[in-house]
């Protein structure tokens, strides 16, 4: 939901801190297991997906950005978009309506969309440099 | 039912039709009935109609790996354009941007996680059905398609002494014949994984893979999966050993063949049949199709001394 934080924030603030982890609960604890899925058995079988990003950092975005209902949705119709008979390609998880304050975009979106997130940083550089 | 199991409801019925199927079948030409040998050659009956199926899907993946010898020069622009750029973002548009490359022309070596995710089910389902013979027979009910009369015979028939539906850790640790079953199959599972692994590595891989990084993973999963087998196997039926041996027999066999007859293009399996080839005075073979080259240095190849036609080193040159 875009405007969660919105709405628990008119109740007090412990109360809405308590909503809010509530709220995110089952998105954390998706994104706790698709991370250790990556790190742990990814590894294993190499390289296997024929799209980029591969289908469980197209989970993990979807998860992050998407939260854990839609999210797993968009997760499950890439899986069943990969097989033999497709011809994978470059597949992004559609934008979602989540904002994240400036260095704090998560990780797998910026992985996931490297041509969008490397000119902002050679921009970046640049103005740094000059 | 809970939600796992109507999942599975299906699997189980298909893995135990099939099993009948062939049981039935060995009955009909003359195998006792009640015998652990008729239902172990029923499930290596399962392993060769599942791993069939799958043929097409590895066929076409080697011809994936074919069409990708038409990509070098394009790969190899793209290593140039991102030379020396090591930082994680770079490999990553690196990356992104070999896969649009992949699909422009139409061919991916990868092959989806679907050739492997499709046998989890099936595996399950054979695991579930094995497991849940002696429960069955209990309650006086079937499994799947199985009637409980076919339970019944199941749930008696050993090979080895050693009966079918018996795990090592699960009631098994007390019968002697399980626990040497048990461990010999763990032993050729791990033994036939260990070895198609290193044909692959060192036969049948392109240098361009060779130097990749995934090499470091693929020599991990080297390492890691005797462990995995070690564990599963002493958790799972017999009858689930002999599956999974059967399939990993399999995949050892499919591998000689490939690199045998059908090599990736640029690997040492690949140098080797052309050298074959060669000395027998036969036409080299295109790179592409794998077929004969229509040309004129059949001719010319007939010669022992004539020149050999490499695809290998046509590449080599334009470096």
């Amino acid at each position: 939901m875009p405007n969660a934080t919105a709405v628990v924030a008119r109740f007090h603030p412990v109360v809405a801190a308590v909503l809010l982890f509530l709220w995110n609960l089952p998105r954390n604890f998706l994104i706790v297991l698709l991370k250790a899925y990556r790190k742990v058995v990814s590894p294993l079988y190499g390289q296997v997906c024929r799209f980029f990003p591969s289908c469980s950092a197209y989970a993990l975005e979807a998860v992050t950005v998407h939260g854990a209902v839609k999210g797993t949705w968009l997760a499950v119709r890439r899986l069943g978009r990969c097989h033999p008979w497709n011809a994978g390609g470059v597949d992004h998880v559609p934008a979602g309506h989540r904002e994240w304050p400036a260095n704090r975009t998560p990780t797998i979106v910026v992985l996931n969309n490297p041509d969008k997130y490397l000119v902002a940083r050679t921009d970046e550089e640049g103005r740094s440099a000059a | 039912m809970d939600f796992f199991g109507t999942i599975m409801a299906p699997f189980k019925w298909l893995v135990s039709i099939i099993m009948i199927g062939f049981h039935d079948g060995l009955t009909a030409i003359g195998m006792p009935t009640a015998n652990g040998w008729t239902w172990t050659l029923s499930i290596i009956g399962l392993v060769l109609v599942i791993r069939a199926a799958l043929i097409p899907v590895f066929v076409k993946q080697i011809k994936a790996q074919r069409g990708m010898q038409l990509l070098q020069p394009d790969l190899k622009k793209l290593q140039d354009k991102y030379k020396g750029k090591t930082d994680q973002l770079s490999r990553q548009a690196m990356a992104q941007e070999q896969m649009a490359m992949y699909k422009k022309h139409g061919t991916n070596p990868f092959s989806a996680c679907l050739p492997m995710l499709i046998q989890m089910p099936f595996f399950f389902a054979l695991f579930q059905v094995l497991s849940g013979i002696t429960s069955a027979k209990n309650e006086g009910q079937g499994i799947g398609a199985m009637s409980h009369e076919q339970v019944v015979e199941f749930d008696a028939s050993s090979i080895f002494g050693a009966p079918l539906s018996a795990a090592l850790l699960h009631g098994g640790a007390g019968n002697v014949a399980v626990v040497v079953l048990s461990i010999i199959m763990i032993l050729a599972m791990t033994a036939s994984q260990f070895i198609t692994q290193k044909q692959i590595m060192a036969k049948n891989m392109s240098e361009e893979a060779m130097a990749s990084p995934f090499m470091r993973q693929q020599k991990m999963m080297l390492y890691i999966l005797p462990i995995v087998f070690g564990v599963g196997g002493i958790n799972f039926p017999i009858g689930v050993l002999i599956y999974w041996t059967t399939t990993n027999l399999w995949t050892m066999g499919q591998q000689f063949f490939v690199i045998r007859r059908m090599p990736t293009p640029g690997s040492p399996a690949a140098k080797a049949l052309a050298e074959r080839r060669a000395a027998k005075g036969l036409p080299a073979l295109s790179v592409l199709t794998g077929k004969k080259e229509e040309a004129p240095e059949a001719a010319a190849a007939v010669e022992p001394k004539g020149q050999r036609v490499q695809p290998q080193r046509k590449n080599r040159k334009k470096k």
